[in-house]
């Protein structure tokens, strides 16, 4: 029973880190029908940068993260200025065009900090608490509470907000939603940047779980993107499901299946989708037709 | 009509034609290569440098260029070879061994007369059928046993085999420490499964049986679940077979857990990067079987690290002082034989004698020249050997 709840415990940490990634790609696929292929790239640059603040600036560590989301959400900002010619010409080049965006960002990386990566030390310094036998990183706890608070941020974000209830009347109908005034070019923009912040916020969050290198958001990535399909693609609530699923899902195929727990983990999540193909809480995204 | 029956056995004429200049001419080959007889006498050097500039392996392929390059810039600052300077051509095969053998038949077309690097044996592996057929000597960073059953008269290694390492390792732990319970958490790469079945190997002929063995996929961060399963067979050693980072995060996610079996491990365990991931107190007191145990171990170790830290700002490690000690034997060599090519070459690069930082070289016929490692332990983010 204790190995159980420790594997489940496990889950859960990394499970909240994909569910961070699976909120920024569901964000920009929600309000543009875009999938963000330089998703895992932005988490990367934004783990960088969060790990530049507090080792090499010093800043506490609730400071860096803050201004590593910032920063990153810039780039994301960039990106989509970049790209936004093309949405309405051929979308499916704009697709294309963040393949080519996380590649070039993989190189700054390289170029900036070199390809010897780096080790992020804890924030929490606190021993394990113990529960019934189950050791619990406090770190750990951490992480699951802001991804909490980051969802729940998001969801009154959309719901609450101008720019929010703007890039909903964006998704679901971009040509009403410019007649009403809607510039809808900010609004993706507005999307492209808060999903770049997510990802810097689980870049800069599994920078102590992890390590830190130009390739960080390879494995993250999919993973995240996995969760987001899980979920349902565009689906907040979705996104947490999901992340948490494939977490979960992941450390006990780790633990029965040792080095195909991989192989494992993406056969179930083929099996649950190809029961459910559009997610456990169903696809939410802007119609194109 | 008339051009479309034409079409037909034209292309099948050309066909033949091609196949035929193939088969009459093998790539790069030529007699002057084969026998060795001599280099053109003048301009440069050409060498290959193989190693992964992108991917996850980019780290060990940035320090190891570093150390090829300094020691090539050495040696051309002090008049190279009969005269002639070294030059370096860097190529990226990304980890990948597909990518290494597509990069192979570049190197053989480019007039490329040596090859320093991959630091992965599974790209090696995949290179050297076609570095022997071109003829091209290699002095490699790989240590998998694997690379010795090639057989190949142009391979040679630039540290010991796992085999080395690991044999070593086990020793010290069980003969002079007396560990009986040892388990062990390796990943499913070349170089985990190599250091997997060495270990094994070596466990087997001290008479000792592991407590547990688990095996990780390559690119696993989560290693709790195992972990965990390692933790109930109450071990007193846990041996790590995995690379620098993940045996970092291992170590950190062990004594999360409340592991806190003595750590051992071959030459990863020795590097900055494995103190950074682990944590400087995660990896107190692990045990590491490694060559070169650190910058400050004899003057050559230090006159290394002052050269390297000048040229590129930061310390050097094991993987920078291999592909140093590759470069200098391939340097003696080259000078040994007036910058010969192609078998002399690789008969100049066996022949050669060379009290390098890893310990003395001189190399047998299966390309091994280092046959032994030292053993240290990690004290406070610094490794000392052991008395």
């Amino acid at each position: 029973m204790q190995s159980f709840f420790q594997t489940l415990v496990s889950g859960l940490s990394f499970g909240a880190v994909y569910a961070l990634v699976a909120l920024g790609f569901s964000l920009v696929y929600r309000t543009m029908g875009l999938v963000n292929f330089a998703h895992g790239a932005v988490l990367m640059i934004g783990a960088y940068v969060a790990s530049t603040f507090y080792l090499s600036a010093r800043l506490p560590f609730a400071v860096a993260v803050p201004a590593a989301m910032t920063v990153t959400g810039v780039v994301g900002l960039l990106i989509e200025r970049v790209l936004r010619p093309l949405e309405n010409k051929d979308f499916d080049l704009m697709l294309i065009g963040t393949i080519g965006a996380g590649t070039v960002l993989e190189a700054a990386a390289i170029v900036i900090w070199t390809s010897a990566g780096r080790g992020v030390p804890s924030p929490v310094r606190t021993a394990p608490l113990t529960v019934g036998g189950v050791r619990i990183p406090p770190y750990d706890l951490l992480v699951i509470g802001i991804t909490a608070v980051a969802m729940v941020a998001l969801a009154l974000f959309l719901q609450r907000t101008k720019p929010g209830t703007a890039m909903q009347a964006v998704a679901m109908d971009h040509e009403a939603a410019t007649a009403a005034g809607i510039h809808v070019g900010r609004s993706n923009a507005i999307a492209f940047g808060i999903g770049a912040g997510l990802a810097a916020l689980a870049g800069a969050l599994a920078g102590p779980m992890l390590y830190v290198s130009p390739t960080m958001g390879d494995s993250l990535g999919i993973q995240g993107f996995a969760a987001a399909v899980l979920g349902g693609f565009g689906s907040i609530p979705g996104a947490i499901a999901g992340g948490l699923g494939i977490g979960v899902i992941g450390a006990f195929a780790a633990q029965s299946f040792q080095g195909y727990s991989d192989l494992v983990t993406f056969v179930v999540f083929t099996v649950l989708v190809m029961i459910r193909p559009t997610g456990i809480f169903g696809e939410k995204t802007v119609n194109r037709a | 009509m008339f051009r479309y029956r034409l079409g037909y056995p034209a292309a099948a004429l050309a066909a033949l034609l091609c196949l035929a200049a193939a088969a009459c001419s093998a790539p790069g080959s030529s007699s002057s290569s084969v026998a060795g007889g001599g280099s053109t006498p003048s301009g440069p050097i050409k060498i290959a440098v193989v190693d992964a500039q992108s991917g996850s392996a980019s780290d060990l392929g940035q320090f190891e260029y570093r150390g090829v390059k300094l020691a090539v810039d050495q040696a051309n600052a002090a008049g190279g070879v009969d005269g002639r300077k070294i030059t370096l051509s860097l190529f990226d095969d990304q980890g990948d061994p597909t990518v290494g053998t597509e990069l192979a038949r570049k190197i053989a077309s480019q007039g490329d007369i040596a090859m320093l690097g991959t630091a992965e044996s599974a790209v090696t592996l995949a290179m050297a059928p076609i570095l022997a057929s071109e003829h091209i000597p290699n002095i490699t960073s790989g240590q998998s046993t694997k690379l010795l059953e090639l057989n190949s008269p142009y391979l040679f290694l630039n540290g010991p085999t796992g085999l080395t390492y690991d044999s070593t390792l086990a020793k010290y732990l069980v003969q002079k420490k007396g560990y009986k319970k040892i388990a062990l958490l390796t990943n499913n790469d070349s170089y985990g499964a190599g250091e997997h079945d060495a270990f094994l190997s070596a466990l087997k002929t001290l008479g000792i049986t592991p407590v547990a063995d688990k095996v990780v996929p390559q690119d696993q961060t989560n290693m709790t679940p195992a972990l965990n399963a390692i933790r109930g067979a109450n071990p007193q050693v846990l041996f790590i077979g995995a690379e620098e980072a993940q045996s970092g995060l291992t170590v950190k996610q062990a004594r999360a857990l409340g592991l806190n079996a003595v750590i051992a491990e071959g030459a990863p365990a020795g590097t900055p990067l494995y103190l950074s991931t682990a944590g400087t107190a995660n990896a107190e007191g692990t045990i590491v079987s490694s060559p070169y145990l650190g910058n400050d171990v004899s003057d050559a170790s230090k006159k290394f690290a002052a050269d390297y830290t000048e040229a590129y700002g930061s310390a050097p490690e094991l993987h920078g002082a291999k592909a140093y000690d590759g470069a200098q034997v391939m340097i003696a060599a080259l000078k040994a034989c007036h910058a010969c090519t192609g078998l002399a070459l690789a008969n100049a690069i066996r022949a050669v004698h060379y009290d390098g930082l890893l310990g003395s070289f001189s190399y047998n016929k299966q390309g091994v020249g280092i046959f032994a490692t030292s053993i240290g332990i990690i004290r406070n983010g610094k490794i000392e050997p052991v008395s």
